[in-house]
């Protein structure tokens, strides 16, 4: 049901952004890059242009210019272009800063080549998260530009591979996806637990799931009929959680302007969710473990006793055993909550749900935008399967909503991804086995680019690094340039 | 290894007394407060409000240098100002006594000390009344109307830009008269006095058109578009938008040119030209990259084009756009745009049908009490709590804070403002 069907080649040129799939371009169709070139403010634009065109001379570059930011966003907004050229400015940080947000928004979503002269390491390091093609030292070099631009070639093929069928357990207005085992595990026990009305701590980093595993242990239970509340500890300030919890009494404290009955007792017969719950003080904690243990509460600025019939399930994100220890949280409140406990995995142990979890958000998205979306490009996905995902599932599914929205025919592609995973498309392209490339990989590259530049001199590469030529010849060392 | 969890900004105020003297301190640890990494994805990340940003005691300790050089550096030029004050008084210099005074009164004005700001301006006029030449007063009058809009003391900043200009014109002093004739079209504006704001900004074009004041002239044709929009004449509003840009662009203005296509974003906003909107914001946001010194006017451009986004449902890029905005009101301390920020991100969630998008309220309200102490503001945090809560069918808080807003926008003498609070009421009632 679930494996993907083989690929189906579907290259894509630059600048074409409305092309449909199955078009076939011709090869110098394909390798034909716009540039924009934005020179600093004050800086000659005649002089760079002149030397691009002269680079361009065979043909596979057209190369326009403008001569500062305002008129820059005029052509962005006119014309799709697949890279923009720009030279930065006396605070190139900000200028940067700038120009990736703008790019963010401009038609056809055209790559940042940024210029600047001696660019830092901080700068060559917020670039390459931010996933600028390239830094490049002025005055430019020919080798170094068309290097850029060879890579971004090189990533522009792709091929479309179809979205696997998903069949989700659907919770609500969410769903359960996976069928690897650590998945299977937790359905398992999320079966064993759902028939009670036992209170379960759900466990796992953040988006791997909490709240969707919560809500379908209440619609499995005994009180699937009663309401299903979520409290998020962390985001209510914590002067509002307690009145948000247990309620309040009009003209209680400044703001109850009315009577507010709080979420223990709108979930009565039902379900109360209480997310990162660890992010409660400890006045609040002995105040909820009341609670728990006499099953009746006290609005605030209220002297009646409410008796509350609620299953209660938890979530963190945090070591809750860890934060005993650290006298953050109450001990036997933990064991109130912990008496069925639910670990969740992080995607990157999730196998291949990555590609079915993609698959159903593709298909969610584009059913919410109004997009037949059938397909992903083999590279955007090798993509997917390489990035980190430190924010797991919440993470895959802002990604994949972001791209189904800048999308513009039936398939993802490396374009509609981020810039901070399109950026590590450039990285691939550069290196054999995939992967993140390490702050030293990072850093070496900088150090051989910059001594290119200077023809192997040490004491003016120092100079351009901001480094002792000491420091400089120490890493040199270490990095075997 | 990790060190000890950061403080949570909510708590870190709460523990600082709410004394003038430690402002820059707040403001500092405001700046540096940063959002926990963690956080970032978890469920409360969407939430995340400048309150549950995080703090290092020990960054703040670090940075405390930047804050006395800071503060040092206030205290002498504001004394030196007024050791120049006493050595052109020993000169026999009154009209150097009125400039030194009013340089005094300018920084306090340009850190957001508008009252002590308003203390210098009263001193430097009363010299300046002494004087033969009127011009000083003239000045002082203007700085003092100025400082009166900034504090909503509208009465009392139209009686000193009426004041300023009766003694320009009789001094033939076109350049002030024109500023007088700005700041009194300005304090209408402020009040939602639209023919006034529209008849003082004409007269003031007409004087600075006859002074081949190009910047001048752009800047107030510019206004004159935002009172045309005010009054629903949308054609009018194109065009004297148009003529704006026209002087405002050779001149390379880069702040007014912002502002223009900032309100060239609103008109087209208003005309449902979502396209045009968008690109005259993204237009704006390029001059105002090249006055990075006012972070006022990008702060604004991107509060329009968040709005422009919610408008048109789309609500990721909205998101996005509020969370760069957020980043630069934090960034340049400007705080009373931070509730603005919030109040738009509390509306987001309400279309999204989210209870708990209230903690944006929440958190503007405290904002606008405690770091600004603005009615104003509190008064629209109020009115969009209002209808926030409208949205989530909670009919009864949402009648009092809209009632509370009523009261608010009536304290402020603020009619146009009152009226939209009422009609919200009566919408709710009926």
């Amino acid at each position: 049901m679930m494996q993907p069907l083989p690929p189906t080649p579907s290259p894509r040129p630059f600048g074409m952004a409305h092309s449909p799939p199955s078009a076939m371009p011709r090869k110098e169709d394909v390798t034909l890059l716009r540039i924009l070139v934005v020179p600093g403010e004050g800086t000659g634009a005649a002089g760079l242009l002149q030397t691009l065109r002269q680079w361009a001379d065979d043909g596979r570059l057209e190369v326009e210019t403008v001569p500062d930011l305002p008129r820059a966003v005029r052509q962005l907004a006119a014309s799709g272009w697949d890279v923009v050229l720009a030279v930065l400015g006396d605070h190139p940080d900000d200028d940067l800063t700038w120009w990736v947000d703008t790019l963010r928004a401009a038609t056809g979503s055209p790559r940042l080549i940024a210029a600047a002269q001696a660019p830092s390491m901080g700068l060559v390091l917020r670039a390459e998260q931010s996933g600028v093609l390239e830094v490049l030292s002025l005055p430019l070099r020919r080798d170094d530009l068309m290097q850029a631009l060879g890579r971004l070639r090189a990533v522009a093929t792709e091929s479309a591979i179809p979205l696997p069928e998903v069949e989700p357990d659907v919770v609500g207005q969410y769903a359960l996806v996976g069928q690897s085992p650590a998945m299977l595990d937790v359905y398992k026990q999320l079966a064993r637990v759902a028939g009670s009305t036992a209170t379960v701590l759900v466990e796992g980093e953040s988006g791997t799931g909490k709240e969707v595993v919560a809500r379908a242990i209440h619609l499995h239970g005994p009180k699937a009929a009663g309401a299903f509340v979520a409290v998020n500890c962390a985001a209510i300030p914590e002067n509002l959680l307690e009145s948000e919890l247990f309620g309040h009494e009009k003209g209680a404290f400044t703001g109850a302007v009315t009577r507010k009955i709080g979420r223990f007792e709108q979930a009565t017969r039902g379900t109360l969710f209480l997310d990162e719950i660890a992010d409660m003080s400890l006045a609040l904690q002995a105040k909820i473990l009341r609670a728990v243990q006499e099953r009746e509460i006290e609005r605030v600025g209220g002297t009646e006793t409410i008796p509350v019939d609620v299953r209660l399930i938890a979530a963190t994100n945090r070591d809750l055993k860890e934060a005993i220890k650290q006298a953050r949280f109450r001990e036997d409140l933990y064991y109130r909550l912990a008496v069925f406990t639910i670990r969740l995995p992080k995607l990157a142990d999730r196998g291949d749900d990555l590609l079915l979890l993609t698959a159903y958000f593709v298909r969610l998205f584009g059913e919410r935008y109004k997009k037949n979306m059938r397909a992903i490009s083999d590279r955007a996905l090798e993509l997917l399967r390489g990035h980190a995902w430190v924010g797991n599932v919440r993470e895959l599914r802002n990604v994949i909503e972001r791209g189904v929205i800048v999308a513009n025919d039936d398939t993802l592609r490396v374009e509609h991804l981020p810039d901070e995973l399109r950026g590590e498309a450039v990285a691939l392209a550069d290196r054999p086995s995939g992967g993140q490339l390490t702050l030293a990989q990072v850093e070496a590259r900088h150090i051989a680019k910059v001594l290119a530049q200077t023809g192997g001199q040490i004491g003016a590469a120092a100079e351009i690094l901001g480094i002792h030529r000491n420091t400089l010849t120490r890493k040199m060392k270490e990095y075997g340039l | 290894m990790t060190g000890p969890p950061p403080v949570r900004v909510e708590k870190a105020l709460g523990l600082l007394p709410e004394l003038e003297t430690l402002d820059p301190l707040r403001a500092l640890l405001v700046s540096i407060a940063r959002p926990d990494a963690q956080s970032l994805w978890s469920s409360s990340g969407p939430y995340l409000t400048l309150g549950k940003r995080g703090v290092q005691p020990e960054e703040l300790r670090r940075r405390l240098p930047q804050v006395f050089h800071r503060v040092v550096g206030y205290l002498q030029a504001l004394y030196r100002e007024y050791v120049d004050a006493l050595e052109c008084q020993q000169a026999a210099d009154p009209a150097g006594v009125v400039a030194a005074l009013l340089r005094g009164g300018r920084l306090d004005e340009r850190l957001g000390r508008f009252t002590h700001a308003r203390v210098w301006y009263a001193h430097a006029l009363a010299v300046a009344e002494t004087l033969q030449d009127r011009r000083p007063e003239v000045e002082s009058l203007r700085a003092l109307g100025y400082v009166c809009l900034s504090l909503a003391q509208y009465g009392d900043g139209a009686k000193a830009f009426q004041r300023s200009l009766a003694l320009a014109e009789a001094e033939f002093d076109q350049a002030g008269a024109t500023a007088a004739c700005e700041g009194l079209a300005d304090v209408a504006l402020a009040q939602g006095q639209w023919s006034g704001a529209y008849a003082w900004y004409s007269r003031g074009l007409r004087l600075a058109e006859a002074a081949g004041d190009a910047v001048r002239a752009g800047r107030l044709e510019c206004q004159l578009g935002v009172v045309a929009r005010r009054q629903g004449d949308l054609a009018a509003a194109g065009e004297f938008l148009r003529r704006a840009r026209e002087r405002l662009e050779p001149a390379g203005s880069a702040d007014e040119m912002a502002r223009v296509l900032n309100e060239q974003g609103r008109l087209d906003a208003k005309l449902g030209r979502h396209a045009s909107a968008s690109a005259a914001y993204r237009e704006g946001l390029a001059w105002a990259q090249r006055n990075a010194a006012n972070p006022g006017t990008e702060l604004s451009i991107r509060l329009n084009l968040a709005e422009l986004d919610l408008d048109a449902g789309r609500l990721v890029e909205a998101e996005a756009e509020l969370r760069r905005a957020e980043q630069v009101a934090i960034g340049g301390d400007l705080m009373l745009r931070l509730a603005r920020v919030y109040v738009l991100m509390g509306r987001l969630r309400g279309v999204q049908e989210d209870e708990t998008g209230f903690v944006f309220f929440e958190q503007a309200l405290e904002l606008a009490k405690a770091l600004d102490r603005s009615v104003a503001t509190q008064a629209q945090v109020s009115f969009e709590y209002g209808l926030f809560r409208n949205r989530l069918g909670q009919q009864d808080e949402a009648r009092a804070y809209l009632e509370q807003a009523r009261e608010l926008y009536d304290s402020l003498g603020e009619a146009a403002q009152r009226e939209r609070a009422d009609a919200e009421l009566r919408r709710l009632t009926a």
